[in-house]
């Protein structure tokens, strides 16, 4: 096993696209490691940087305690499962688990031995002798998983590999994932677009965002004390609630105003631009003129357990998640009341406001 | 539609089939019968030229003969010396002398001018008839063939002779009926009982009873071929036993050669006694009808003509055609009921977009293809053809010619190979243009700078002479194609590497697989069904050389279509005329038959890594 290690990663792509910058990301030994990010954030480009199928434009990749930022794949000694499985379509599941052995040169007997292992493990003894195009979507998941697992590589990279399965299947493999990296104990980095996912599997969730490294925390770190705005948005179903305001000193201290809402704050010294962000379990609502302002009611959904109220607060919106069935009606105006303790101020930038 | 709506429709399909294999087998049979009257008319009428005498010198005096004037309007009987002309009187004679002849089964009518000399009550012809039976040298009137009657030297017209054939029966059933009705009754009884039993769609049933109503059609026209070819040969032979007794001056026998000259379209040579009766064998490997004729005492001859029974085989795909009419409209029909009628419309308009490029095909292809079939028909055709070494020499040249599609191939996977390993960059692009220059390029005109190069010896190269050597020739071609070709199949390749999803190449990276393995496990096997489709149809084309071979090298190796091509047209081995057609037909059905024997495997395997994919 072995630790992995990206000191100011840069990538630039030919089309002058550059999908990282400067990242430093330190992945322990035997850790699973979650990366998080929106489509499009370089989530993938990080692991192909990682297994050297992308030579990155400036910085190191250290695997263990060797640098391999110009090796070659196979020299690397990692396993990826690809976003789209890439099993090799004319080849059986057998085939194609043994693939990776065969490449390494193992003896035919042993690496009978470990597929059978490997898809004994994953429950693909049945399909064995199937093509790709003749299985399940879970059963090709599990077979990419096979294909990545049987070698026993010091790393694996996994994108996305739930992402194409329904949710009582991925729900299943995800516990099927975790069982995997207890059971080996091997350094996994786990790439997904879904922070339920991460908050989930995670020992520690690595955010991306457009190329750049926003957070590295465990689950509640990332949820609790987001390092910025998009960290904050990106985090809980729905995200948080960020207004666009300013503070001034009001009649009894310091005030934001954001929208049609004003909220009292104990804050000391800001004034001018800043973004508050507000959970939505944190919003109440009230009588009109009863609380820090009022709003009008776009929209009700009601979930069973809780009930989303989307609202609009003077041009801006905001989500309040109400518990069971509210009496709230489309298209009247109610009052905001808001949990003063439970405010994240950022600035114009989206760093956070001491 | 309900059901017995459908199934009334169905055996009046059924019955619509029957009705048209019916007419067409009528109408094919009276085409035999016309020729047989066509036939027996021109024996008669040189018959009747051969046995008529002149008329006599006039004697001086008496002008005014009883020859009796013929019936208005005036005959435009050409003036010609007399010696050229007939002894009207003889004529006479002659020709009410055939309708006495026993066992006759043609009535014959003779004019002489417009009259009709046999039943001179009978309406004339019209000078009309006479003129245009000069150009067309024979024409279809009133149930009759009618063919002109020429003078004594075969010069001008001076008559006409028409022969009515009378209807024989010839089918083997009781009253001399053929099998093809009582088929067609069958046919569409059993359709009936099929549709209305609910037994809907028992295509099985419905093709079978077409088949059988075919088979029986065919069964019919060939006993009326058989018939008409018999008709002629027992007519022909009492004309010729008449013959040997009018013919030869009086106490002198009769020489075969006058008599061989009365049929000029069969051959007349000394035979044995036999039975009156025609009968069949084979001379020199081909068939023939052969009759016994006495010509005096003691004395037979045989006379032999090609049977027209061996012409019907081609008639029997009009039949299939005729008779399946019935199990195609069951089916269609079948399909109208059970489709709804939005799928029927746009089935009609998928039909209506397919028309043009159907049309094209069926003119340009199956038209040509079954018209190919139609000539290359009789099978003798085919015999000749495979047992003329000139066959399996061009097909051993072109089967050495195709080896140069797996030299191609491989060069071309591996230029496709450069090219999409360095596609960005000058290099890339000028490898690019560098192959595809020959494939935008004519073939013919390739092949006539090769040619340039081979003979005028530019390039600093020298008189070459390769293309007209023959051990340098088949390399020489074989290069020429390879030059030709590689673009093409480069391209396909190149737009096949391109198909491939990166994501595999990568991931057999990742799993460790070096470079070259990684073309062998992953690329190739990607490319499999590419490869073959590219050998596949390379073979194909250059077992259909023509071109660079005909333009190249007129002498040199025969490639299997030039043979074809040489059947057809004549030049270096092949006869010309029109049996040659037939032959280069017969070649080119065995060569296409060859090429889907050899391809079919395949193909078939690249239809099932099309659905794969
Ligand atoms: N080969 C390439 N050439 C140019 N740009 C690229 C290339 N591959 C990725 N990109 C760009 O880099 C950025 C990051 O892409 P990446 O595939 O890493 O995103 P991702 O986070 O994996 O997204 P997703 O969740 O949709 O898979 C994107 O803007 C993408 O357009
Ligand atoms: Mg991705």
């Amino acid at each position: 096993m072995a630790s992995v290690t990206l000191r100011r990663l840069s990538k630039v792509f030919d089309g002058g696209v550059q999908a990282l910058h400067h990242l430093d990301l330190d992945v322990r030994d035997g850790e699973l490691l979650v990366l998080l990010g929106p489509s499009g954030s370089g989530k993938t480009t990080v692991l192909r940087c990682i297994a050297g199928l992308e030579e990155p434009t400036t910085g190191e990749v250290v695997i263990g305690e060797r640098v391999v930022t110009h090796d070659s794949p196979a020299e690397r000694d990692v396993a990826m499962v690809f976003q789209s499985q890439a099993l090799y379509p004319y080849l059986t599941v057998r085939e194609n688990i043994a693939f990776p052995l065969e490449m390494r040169g193992l003896a035919h007997a042993q690496a009978t031995r470990r597929v059978l292992e490997t898809a004994t493990r994953l429950g693909l003894q049945s399909v064995l002798d199937r093509l790709p195009s003749q299985l399940s979507e879970g059963e090709r998941q599990r077979a990419a998983l096979g294909r990545a697992i049987v070698r026993g590589p010091q790393v694996f990279l996994l994108d996305e590999p739930l992402a194409r399965l329904d949710a009582p299947l991925r729900i299943e493999l995800r516990a099927e994932v975790l069982a995997l990296h207890r059971a080996i104990a091997a350094t996994m980095i786990y790439v997904t677009h879904d922070q339920a996912e991460a908050m989930t599997m995670g020992q520690r969730i690595a955010v991306l965002h457009e190329g750049r490294l926003r957070q590295v925390g465990t689950p509640e770190e990332v949820y609790q004390r987001p390092a910025d705005v998009h960290v904050a948005r990106f985090f809980g179903t729905p995200g948080m609630n960020v207004l666009q305001g300013r503070g001034r000193a009001g009649d009894k201290g310091r005030v934001i105003e954001a929208g049609s809402l004003v909220i009292p704050v104990e804050l000391s010294t800001y004034e001018g631009e800043l973004q508050l962000g507000i959970r939505p379990e944190y919003v109440g609502l009230c009588a009109v003129d009863q609380g820090v302002g009022n709003v009008d009611v776009l929209v009700v959904e009601p979930l069973g357990s809780e009930t989303l109220v989307h609202l609009n607060a003077g041009g801006q919106p905001l989500v309040a998640r109400l518990p069971g069935f509210a009496d709230v009606r489309v298209g009247t105006r109610v009052g905001v009341k808001v949990d003063r303790r439970r405010l994240y101020l950022f600035d114009a930038a989206g760093a956070p406001v001491a | 539609m309900s059901p017995r709506g459908w199934a009334a429709s169905a055996t009046a399909a059924a019955a619509l089939a029957a009705a048209l294999t019916l007419a067409v087998t009528h109408w094919i049979e009276r085409r035999y019968e016309r020729a047989f009257a066509f036939r027996i008319a021109r024996t008669t009428a040189a018959y009747v030229a051969a046995v008529t005498p002149p008329p006599p010198p006039p004697p001086p005096v008496r002008r005014r003969g009883r020859i009796p004037r013929p019936q208005a309007p005036i005959t435009p009987v050409p003036q010609s010396p007399a010696s050229r002309t007939y002894h009207l009187p003889s004529l006479l004679t002659q020709a009410r002398g055939l309708r006495t002849l026993p066992g006759w089964t043609t009535e014959v009518e003779v004019y002489y001018g417009t009259a009709p000399l046999v039943d001179a009550t009978a309406p004339p012809l019209s000078p009309d008839d006479l003129l245009q039976l000069d150009s067309a040298g024979g024409r279809w009137r009133e149930g009759s063939a009618l063919v002109p009657l020429k003078d004594r030297d075969g010069r001008e017209i001076v008559g006409a002779v028409a022969a009515r054939p009378l209807r024989v029966p010839t089918g083997p059933l009781p009253g001399g009926l053929g099998f093809a009705f009582p088929a067609a009754v069958l046919a569409v009884v059993g359709a009936a009982v099929i549709a209305f039993r609910g037994r809907s769609l028992r295509s099985g049933g419905y093709v079978g009873a077409a088949l059988l109503l075919a088979a029986a059609s065919y069964l019919d026209l060939r006993a009326v071929a058989r018939s008409s070819t018999d008709r002629w040969l027992t007519d022909t032979r009492r004309l010729l036993q008449e013959a040997a007794t009018r013919l030869p001056p009086p106490r002198s026998r009769v020489s075969v050669s006058d008599l061989a000259a009365l049929v000029q379209d069969a051959e007349l040579v000394a035979g044995e006694p036999a039975e009156s009766a025609p009968w069949r064998a084979r001379v020199d490997g081909a068939p023939r009808a052969i009759v016994a004729v006495l010509i005096g005492s003691g004395r037979w001859v045989d006379l032999r003509t090609v049977p027209a029974e061996i012409t019907t085989l081609r008639w029997l795909l009009l039949l299939l055609a005729s008779a399946l009419v019935g199990p195609l409209g069951i089916l269609l029909l079948r399909w109208a009921e059970r489709t709804p009628a939005r799928k029927r419309r746009e089935t009609a308009i998928a039909w209506g977009f397919l028309a043009p490029a159907g049309l094209h095909l069926l003119v340009f292809t199956l038209g040509p293809a079954a018209l190919a079939i139609y000539l290359a028909l009789p099978l003798a055709n085919f015999r000749t053809i495979v047992h003329d070494p000139l066959t399996w020499l061009s097909m051993r040249s072109t089967g050495l010619y195709a080896l140069y599609v797996p030299v191609s191939v491989v060069i071309a996977l591996g230029a496709a190979l450069l090219v999409h390993r360095y596609r960005v960059g000058w290099g890339g692009r000028l490898l690019r243009s560098a192959l595809l220059l020959p494939y935008v390029t004519s073939v013919v005109a390739i092949a006539l700078v090769w040619q340039l190069i081979d003979q005028a010896g530019t390039l600093g190269l020298g008189r070459s002479g390769w293309l007209s050597s023959p051990a340098t020739a088949l390399p020489a071609l074989m290069l020429l194609a390879l030059y030709a070709q590689l673009g093409g199949q480069t391209l396909v390749f190149l737009a096949g590497l391109e198909r491939i999803p990166r994501v595999y190449v990568d991931a057999a990276r990742v799993d460790g697989a070096s470079a070259w393995r990684r073309f062998w496990r992953i690329t190739l096997p990607l490319l499999r069904p590419l490869t073959w489709f590219v050998v596949l149809t390379g073979l194909l084309s250059a077992f259909q050389v023509f071109t660079i071979a005909f333009v190249l090298t007129q002498g040199g190796p025969r490639v299997l279509v030039q043979r074809a091509y040489q059947l057809a047209w004549g030049g270096g081995g092949g006869s010309g005329g029109s049996q040659a057609f037939g032959m280069a037909s017969a070649f080119a059905i065995l060569l296409c038959l060859a090429l889907v024997v050899f391809s079919w495997p395949r193909l078939k395997l690249l239809g099932r890594y099309a659905q794969h994919a």
